[in-house]
């Protein structure tokens, strides 16, 4: 048989996947793209924050406190209104460097164990980022090994010194992180890892580049980008000792059931219906009244709303001991705290044209 | 004699230099097949991607599984044969709301290999090009108990489903996506220091990539005495054996009573396993005298490359050559984490056994 030598187009066959779709600086869909893939683990957000930064107009009077987190305030008069997105990602910090020259990483870090092992993951040192392999469990190879449960992970760069690993700029602190890849599913479905809350960043910072803060009237609004939330919301607490608001919108995911391993009891909020009031949550309940005054805002600007409940915290009840009433908003998410964490773009979208309407009309 | 010297300095850098260029050829290979999915029963991708590296007038060849034959040798003569197709899972179905099935078409490489898939993306290869999936993991927040301990200890395929991120059978079938299409691992390659390197199956697809360089410099002069052969099929059991089936076929179309047969070798799994970027892996299912195992010994002698030895390794893949008294050696380039989805191998490792073979060959030490 002869052997026919049909056109393969190679490895650029396989560059379509992590495509992006067509660039637009102002949208929330590039803006989080970009986003996502900047290094920023709870306590190192300074990236975070400073590519934040540098695209808000030079106009707005931008601050930061000692812990990183970073607002602007426009208005006057009540109510004051904030809105706070976080900036952190779950992640590690390099604990310690074996004389075999792994490397043993601290932190509990909140993802499924099983989806860590010997998976690539990226060093941030000084000298750039380095990449390693998480060591599988010791078993891994065995007819029937023990689970997956380490209680230090560890990463293996390649060297077999502590010396060598020094060389490459590796230091005890330095944060790490799962290798991230933007996996383009459909047209505006993507999944990756730290959609929480780069995604809520994105969409605020869309917000606030679409909106014209000279006509604002009548009202003080707030626009925060907050660090440490998934460690304890530790920079939202620090900003609630200086920002006493009338109305706090937390801007996070909502955790979705919409996938084939969870119980759609609750967190029934489905992928690319809209944006989601996140009513009822272990850390807020929003008031009736407040929902239904939501609800009348999305229907008067055509916003594609859902309403459900869920689990997890959000940055903006530690605000209701100053007075504040907490409503989160959130856009759907599923496969939350792991490296596959899925979006649909247009609940971003929804979502960034809900932030305006509360800017707005609220 | 300054002049001597000066010559033997310009030959070492030259020496050298050829040294660097040939590497990074097997470097360039290994990232142009990397990403192509050649699970078994579907290497059509990676056996057209092969031809095309081989010089328009080799004599090129396929057998009826698809492997990729190149005609160096005569009739019955010694064969190098690798295989072509990395362990993969193929669609076994549709959910009503648009969610893929997998089942396996051959036996895992680890016990564990599924628990890989959760959290992670996928590629589907459909007729003409990939479709990408992620398969389903349970949100962190939403967790129970009882779903963690099941997770961790007893996860099957049962629970895993590739999201594509559509809503409905028609439209995950809309990406072109049929039963039995091929899933593979995200082919996500990783840099790590001391020339390693890592991903998916990329053990097996340095093999291909050193044969691919070994080929390329042997065609020329068609001194050669062995055929190369990327054999399809070789993770699937030929019925009622242990031994491949690709493989098996590799042995009844060539006639090849000598045989070298690519393998890997799982590295660094303790003080009698092969280590990683030390050399390749001479396996032989017992330590006995061998026309083929003389050819290798002598070739990495002249070339200065040093060989670990495995013996006892009873391999699926060289069992067609020695079940009637073939000579048949395996040369196994070690791989640490082998079968994970971060399959690491050292470039050095890659390019010793590129050299090796084209000293074997080129020589016409297996004639």
């Amino acid at each position: 048989m002869k052997l026919r030598r049909p056109l393969l187009l190679g490895a650029a066959f396989f560059a379509a996947g992590s495509a992006a779709l067509a660039q637009n600086p102002f949208s929330e869909w590039d803006l989080f793209r970009q986003l996502v893939m900047i290094p920023g683990i709870s306590g190192q957000e300074t990236k975070v924050m400073d590519f934040i930064q540098a695209d808000l107009p030079k106009s707005l009077k931008v601050q930061r406190d000692a812990k990183n987190d970073m607002w602007f305030t426009v208005g006057s008069g009540r109510p004051h209104i904030l809105f706070v997105a976080h900036a952190d990602e779950l992640g590690f910090t390099v604990d310690k460097i074996t004389p075999q020259g792994l490397v043993r990483l601290k932190g509990r870090p909140g993802f499924l164990p099983q989806a860590c092992e010997a998976r690539p993951f990226v060093i941030y040192t000084a000298k750039g980022p380095v990449e390693g392999i998480m060591v599988p469990r010791p078993d891994f190879d065995a007819a029937k090994p023990q689970p997956y449960a380490p209680d230090t992970y560890e990463m293996d760069l390649g060297p077999e010194t502590e010396a060598e690993v020094r060389a490459l700029g590796v230091a005890e602190g330095n944060p790490v992180i799962f290798k991230k890849h933007i996996v383009d599913l459909a047209p505006g479905v993507a999944a990756v890892r730290a959609v929480d809350d780069r995604a809520g960043c994105a969409a605020l910072l869309a917000a606030a580049l679409q909106t014209d803060w000279a006509a604002l009237k009548g009202r003080t609004v707030t626009c925060a980008w907050s660090v440490e939330e998934e460690i304890g919301l530790n920079g939202a607490a620090a900003l609630a000792k200086v920002l006493k608001p009338d109305y706090v919108f937390a801007i996070d995911t909502f955790v979705s059931s919409d996938a084939p391993l969870e119980n759609n009891r609750f967190a029934d909020a489905k992928l690319g219906f809209g944006a989601v009031l996140r009513a009822l949550d272990n850390s807020s309940l929003v008031p009736k009244t407040e929902l239904n005054k939501m609800l009348k805002l999305a229907a008067a600007h055509s916003i594609p709303i859902q309403v459900a409940n869920s689990r997890g915290g959000n940055d903006g009840s530690v605000f209701v001991a100053g007075g504040a009433v907490d409503i989160p908003i959130s856009w759907p998410g599923t496969y939350a705290h792991s490296f596959i964490e899925k979006i649909d773009s247009r609940d971003l979208a929804a979502l960034t044209a809900l932030i305006k309407a509360i800017i707005a009309d609220f | 004699m300054p002049g001597v010297r000066r010559l033997a300095r310009i030959a070492v850098l030259i020496f050298a230099l050829a040294s660097l260029a040939a590497a990074a050829d097997v470097r360039a290979l290994i990232k142009e097949i990397f990403p192509i999915p050649s699970a078994t029963g579907n290497e059509q991708f990676l056996a057209a991607k092969i031809a095309g590296f081989l010089p328009k007038s080799a004599v090129l060849s396929a057998d009826n599984l698809g492997g990729v034959y190149l005609k160096l040798g005569t009739a019955g003569g010694p064969v190098i044969a690798a295989g072509l197709d990395e362990f993969g899972y193929v669609v076994s179905g549709f959910t009503p709301d648009g969610y893929l099935t997998l089942d396996r078409a051959v036996p895992a490489p680890l016990s564990i290999a599924d628990s890989f898939l959760l959290g992670h993306p996928v590629v589907i290869m459909t007729k003409m090009k990939p479709a990408y999936g992620i398969v389903s993991q349970p949100s962190m927040h939403l967790l129970t108990r009882e779903r963690r301990d099941q997770l961790a200890k007893d996860l099957t395929l049962d629970l895993v489903f590739v999201d594509l991120g559509v809503r409905s059978e028609s439209e995950a079938r809309a990406k072109g996506i049929e039963i039995l299409d091929p899933v593979t691992f995200w082919p996500d390659l990783t840099t790590l220091a001391n020339e390693i390197w890592s991903g998916p199956a990329l053990g097996q697809k340095s093999l291909c990539a050193a044969l691919i360089a070994a080929a390329q410099e042997m065609v020329p002069d068609r001194s050669s005495a062995a055929d190369i052969v990327w054999a399809a099929q070789s993770r699937f059991p030929a019925r009622g054996t242990r031994a491949s089936l690709g493989m098996t076929r590799v042995r009844a179309k060539s006639g090849a009573t000598r045989a070298i047969v690519l393998d890997t070798a799982a590295a660094d799994r303790g003080p009698k396993s092969p280590v990683l970027g030390k050399g390749i892996v001479l396996l032989q299912a017992k330590d006995a005298p061998s026309k083929v195992r003389e050819a290798i010994e002598a070739a990495a002698l002249e070339k200065k490359i040093p060989l670990q030895y495995h013996m006892g390794a009873e391999s699926p893949l060289m069992a067609p050559f020695v079940s009637d008294g073939g000579d048949a050696v395996g040369l196994a380039l070690p791989v640490r984490y082998a079968g994970t989805p971060s399959e690491a191998v050292s470039l050095k490792d890659v390019q010793a056994l590129a050299v090796l073979l084209a000293e074997i060959v080129r020589e016409g030490r297996l004639k």
